[in-house]
């Protein structure tokens, strides 16, 4: 399958709504593992239905290689069953009137194949998927997870270049979601398809995505691969939507805490260029502590706070520290020597500081600049 | 394809903001609209029922301001022109107290005292129902609907066996028979129209304000007893309030119904001359008063659609009060205590009135030569079956007539075929509704459709014959034709079956059949493999439905209908009319029992209670 690009994607649900999606660029490369991730009502399946075909542009365009599958200026509009897509539905929208094997081949029969080829191609994917006992059943007499299956058997006998699968996971319990997410990415390499998924769950993309495209009302906020997300948050957003705990944000200003004019100190002291600068980010697993007398690490940002909280997560522990206003959160593997009410100096190497202007976004020449100090 | 060759154009999409401009996008949506036949199909059956139900109503409207035919010398004007003659006739003249205030005020005092009577029943039952241990709670449930299921003038006929006095010639009524002379008031007029409406359409009440007592959740009521209020108090301070709605809801639905009702009035009405704004009407059309005919019929819509303004104003008011709880609104019983039996025995005292009583009488009185003489050599098979009987007319059982079997014919084709128009209509409806990319043909769909409800069926006969009786266009006369009956049967049923196919499609949802797009099939395919076979039963149901309402419907047949076209309905009319009182009873007996027993198998089908779905 080619590459899919969206231009300038838009679409609104009438003229004085606000954009469900806006301005939109994508680009999909073949074999790709693309995860649309963001907040409910951000627009990812929007985008997804858009690229199905399912849903029509206010404006732009969506290619599929040099093809021109969809264009408001261009008058040109390629109906979903001529785009060659698998697409698998939140709800799964199995046909209730007929059994699994007959919704299975259903795209074939319309393809016309052989009688022989279609049963071969049938009881492959069938067999792939384990659903091939179920043949003669109907959907209502299947589990929400054999009829996920089922959902995606569906699409993979025809054998799409792409394959679009929106939140597929959210209807299943933990167990099984654990178990379709190795299934999908077996498929993916198993079947080489283009796949782009829809998630809320940010634990779902890092696992499964190549890329990452993050989305916030409507708009694109980064795009990259799991760890570019996490590592280089593009903007305060995606900062503070992926990772969890979540990550610690020291906002600047006139009526900022004494943790964070101590922050500001700190770089305005040691990096005259970042001066002003609109807020800083520290993950939680980044930051270290030591008990009172104990040893920080010289040259990294570091104040003394009291523990308000430890919470084990099994196997890990957040702890919580205040000072004044101030909350950090931060998390470590090892048992903790502190106890609520113990005052502590915590402490985060420069490297581990995400600098954003007073917009919000990511200042990226301030990385080099953190990273090599911590190196001398 | 066509679409395929415009490749390489991706330089169209310019940087900026600059939106695409106005043609650009209309060309997209057009696009989008027309690959499929939805819209196509959309738009012509929003130009079929505009043609079927907006023209006509306009066409009536107008005829109540425009010289009608034979008037021209009168009113020195031509054929056509505009004219207030016939709006001061009816509302200013010395005949407009006869042709329009008294039967006005005569609808107005008979809905009053339908309302109040059913009103008064319909709630202690619909308490009695669901929420105490009254004996046969679920048995009555079912029982106390079945008034509704028959036609409301099945009461008319077996009033008037009973009653039936000297006034009018025929056979006497069973207590004139035995010597006791009924007084006018108690066998015509206003007294026995309001307590046969009001007996009919109590299961309304039971059923809707039964259903918001049933959802009521029983904490708002726990939290105001731990308060420390009295039950009387929590019945009139909390209860009562809450169920406003429900109940103003069921008084103006009643109010409508009563409005549009004509066979009940015509039936026990004429003998004294006490007229309702239906007969009124019916009376206009039959003297010609076209003119006349118009402005009652206009009045008539007017006033039901500012009514079922109100109710639908009263529905969204009563979504404040929405008190479905998932816990509370578990249902409590009160427990009766001594007062078990005497309740029971009112329930079962009502069940005997609204069907016991007068299915039984209409019954005996097809089996007996003489009025209530209960003697063996009295009873006969006659009427049903006979033959070479020593009548004038209907010289054999109506079974053997073959002008019942003619009517029933007639029945089945007329109201089969609309019925099964109007089913695959309302879910092509449906299917437009929800998934036409033109939003405002969505809505006009949905509005136009639903616009018969707002207009009692005698008033859009009315309107009916008026647009059709004459030729007009392309479209010759088609008064006294099928034609015409069918037409306005499915018009009149639209509601109905566009409301079911609405609400099938709209639990259907979009995703089995943008599954099926996604994998490959066209608009046909999916019609035929997806959307079709999943709707299977509600095709059914929005036939069955209407087809059960016509029936038992009269008030279009009663004006449309010619002896020719008769129907079961108009058949047993006519038979009233000829006060062939044994054969009328016997035919109003066979509508009654195909409309129940048709009601029961459409219940089994779709395993509803679909006695809130019927209107008649």
């Amino acid at each position: 399958m080619p590459t899919i690009n969206l231009s300038g994607a838009q679409k609104n649900y009438g003229v004085n709504s606000a954009n469900a999606v806006s301005n939109l660029d994508l680009e999909i490369r073949d074999g790709e593992f693309m995860c649309l991730l963001g907040p409910s009502g951000c627009g990812k399946t929007t985008t997804l239905r858009m690229i199905a075909g399912l849903e029509n542009l206010s404006d732009g365009e969506i290619r599929i290689g040099e093809r021109v599958v969809d264009s408001v200026r261009a008058g040109v509009f390629i109906p979903p069953e001529k785009r060659e897509m698998g697409l698998v539905f939140q709800s799964y929208a199995l046909w209730p009137h007929l059994t699994i094997e007959r919704n299975t081949d259903f795209g074939l029969r319309l393809r016309k194949l052989p009688k022989e080829e279609r049963e071969q191609r049938v009881e492959k994917v069938m067999q792939a998927l384990d659903i091939a006992k179920y043949r003669d059943r109907y959907p209502s007499q299947l589990s929400g997870g054999q009829q996920q299956r089922v959902a995606l058997a569906r699409m993979l006998a025809v054998n799409p270049g792409v394959l679009l699968l929106d939140e597929p996971l959210s209807n299943l319990d933990a167990r099984l979601r654990l178990e379709m997410r190795a299934e999908l990415k077996r498929i993916h390499k198993e079947f080489k398809t283009t796949i782009v998924f829809v998630t809320h769950d940010q634990w779902e993309a890092m696992t499964l995505a190549t890329t990452i495209a993050v989305m916030n009302e409507g708009t694109l906020q980064q795009m990259g691969t799991p760890n570019d997300i996490y590592d280089r948050p593009a903007n305060r957003f995606v900062a503070e939507f992926v990772g969890s705990p979540p990550i610690n944000i020291l906002t600047f200003g006139s009526s900022a805490s004494a943790m964070s004019r101590a922050a500001a100190a700190y770089l305005g002291e040691r990096y005259p260029s970042l001066r002003g600068v609109g807020s800083v980010g520290i993950r939680p697993e980044a930051i270290g502590y030591a008990t009172k007398g104990g040893d920080v690490p010289a040259g990294s940002f570091t104040g003394e706070m009291t523990v308000t909280g430890v919470l084990p997560t099994g196997g890990s522990w957040i702890l919580e520290l205040r000072n004044d206003n101030e909350t950090l959160f931060l998390t470590t593997n090892a048992l903790p020597r502190v106890e609520t009410g113990s005052r502590v100096d915590f402490f985060a190497p420069s490297d581990a500081l995400h600098v954003f202007d007073k917009d919000g976004q990511r200042i990226a020449e301030a990385d080099a600049l953190l990273r090599a100090s911590t190196l001398n | 394809m066509a679409l395929l060759s415009e490749t390489a154009k991706a330089s169209t999409v310019p940087d900026g903001a600059i939106a695409p401009t106005p043609w650009q996008r209309w060309r997209y949506r057009a696009k989008v609209a027309s690959r499929e036949p939805t819209t196509l199909i959309g738009i012509l059956t929003a130009l079929l029922f505009t043609y079927l139900i907006v023209v006509p109503i306009i066409s009536i409207v107008l005829d109540s301001v425009r010289v009608q035919f034979g008037h021209e010398r009168r009113l020195g004007k031509d054929f056509g022109d505009l004219t207030l003659y016939y709006l001061d006739r009816a509302f200013f003249s010395p005949v407009s107290v006869d042709l329009f205030w008294r039967p006005l005020l005569n609808t107005l005092s008979v809905a009053l005292g339908a309302i109040s009577l059913s009103l008064l029943i319909g709630t202690v039952l619909a308490w009695l129902i669901s929420r105490t241990d009254m004996f046969g709670r679920r048995w009555f449930a079912t029982a106390l609907i079945v008034p509704y299921m028959l036609p409301a003038w099945t009461f008319a006929l077996a009033w008037t066996t009973l009653f039936k006095n000297r006034t009018v010639g025929g056979q006497p009524g069973w207590f004139e028979a035995m010597g006791l002379t009924p007084p006018d008031w108690v066998a015509y007029g206003r007294f026995p129209i309001i307590v046969i409406l009001a007996l009919h359409y109590t299961p309304f009440v039971i059923l809707l304000f039964g259903t918001a007592l049933r959802r009521f959740d029983s904490q708002l009521e726990d939290s105001a007893r731990i308060l420390g209020a009295k039950r009387y108090q929590v019945a009139i301070q909390i209860i009562l309030p809450l169920m406003r709605p429900a109940l103003l809801s069921s008084m103006v639905l009643i109010f409508a119904k009563c409005l549009g009702e004509f066979g009940v009035p015509y039936v026990l009405g004429l003998p004294v001359k006490f007229e309702v704004l239906s007969t009124s009407l019916f009376r206009s059309i039959a003297s010609r008063q076209t003119g006349v005919a118009g402005v009652v019929a206009a009045s008539i819509m007017l006033i039901g659609i500012i009514t079922l303004m109100i109710d639908a104003r009263l529905v969204r008011e009563a979504r404040r009060f929405v008190t479905v709880g998932s816990k509370g609104s578990m249902n409590r019983q009160s427990r009766l205590g001594k007062y078990r039996l005497p309740a029971t025995g009112f329930a079962a005292l009502i069940f005997l009135l609204s069907v016991g009583l007068p299915l039984l009488t209409l019954f005996l009185s097809t089996i007996m030569k003489l009025p209530a003489q209960f003697t063996l050599d009295n009873f006969t098979l006659d009427y049903w079956i006979g033959r070479d009987l020593n009548t004038v007319a209907l010289q054999t059982g109506i079974l053997l007539s073959p002008d019942l079997w003619a009517a029933a014919k007639n029945t089945l084709m007329i109201v089969g075929l609309a019925s099964l128009t109007s089913g695959i209509l309302g879910l092509l409806v449906g299917y437009v509704v929800i998934r036409t990319p033109v939003k405002a043909l969505s809505v006009y769909l949905r509005q136009v459709t639903f616009l018969p409800y707002l207009v009692p069926g005698i008033a859009f006969a009315a309107a009916y014959l008026s647009l059709f009786a004459v030729p007009r266009g392309p479209m010759p006369a088609l008064y006294g034709t099928v034609t015409i009956l069918i037409l306005a049967l499915i018009a009149d049923q639209m509601p109905y079956a566009s409301r079911a196919g609405i609400s099938a499609m709209t639990q259907l949802g979009k995703d089995p059949e943008e599954a099926a797009q996604i994998a490959g099939a066209g608009w046909f395919r999916r019609m035929i493999s997806i959307v079709i076979p999943i709707q299977k039963g509600a095709l059914v149901t929005g036939v069955l439905l209407p087809f059960i309402s016509g029936i038992k419907g009269l008030s279009l047949f009663v004006i449309l209908a010619v002896p020719s076209t008769d129907v079961l309905t108009t058949y047993s009319l006519r038979l009233v009319d000829y006060h062939y009182t044994q054969a009328a009873n016997a035919v109003v007996l066979i509508i009654a029992a195909i409309a129940y027993l048709g009601t029961l198998a459409a219940q089994k089908l779709t395993k509803t209670n679909l006695a809130e779905g019927l209107g008649s």
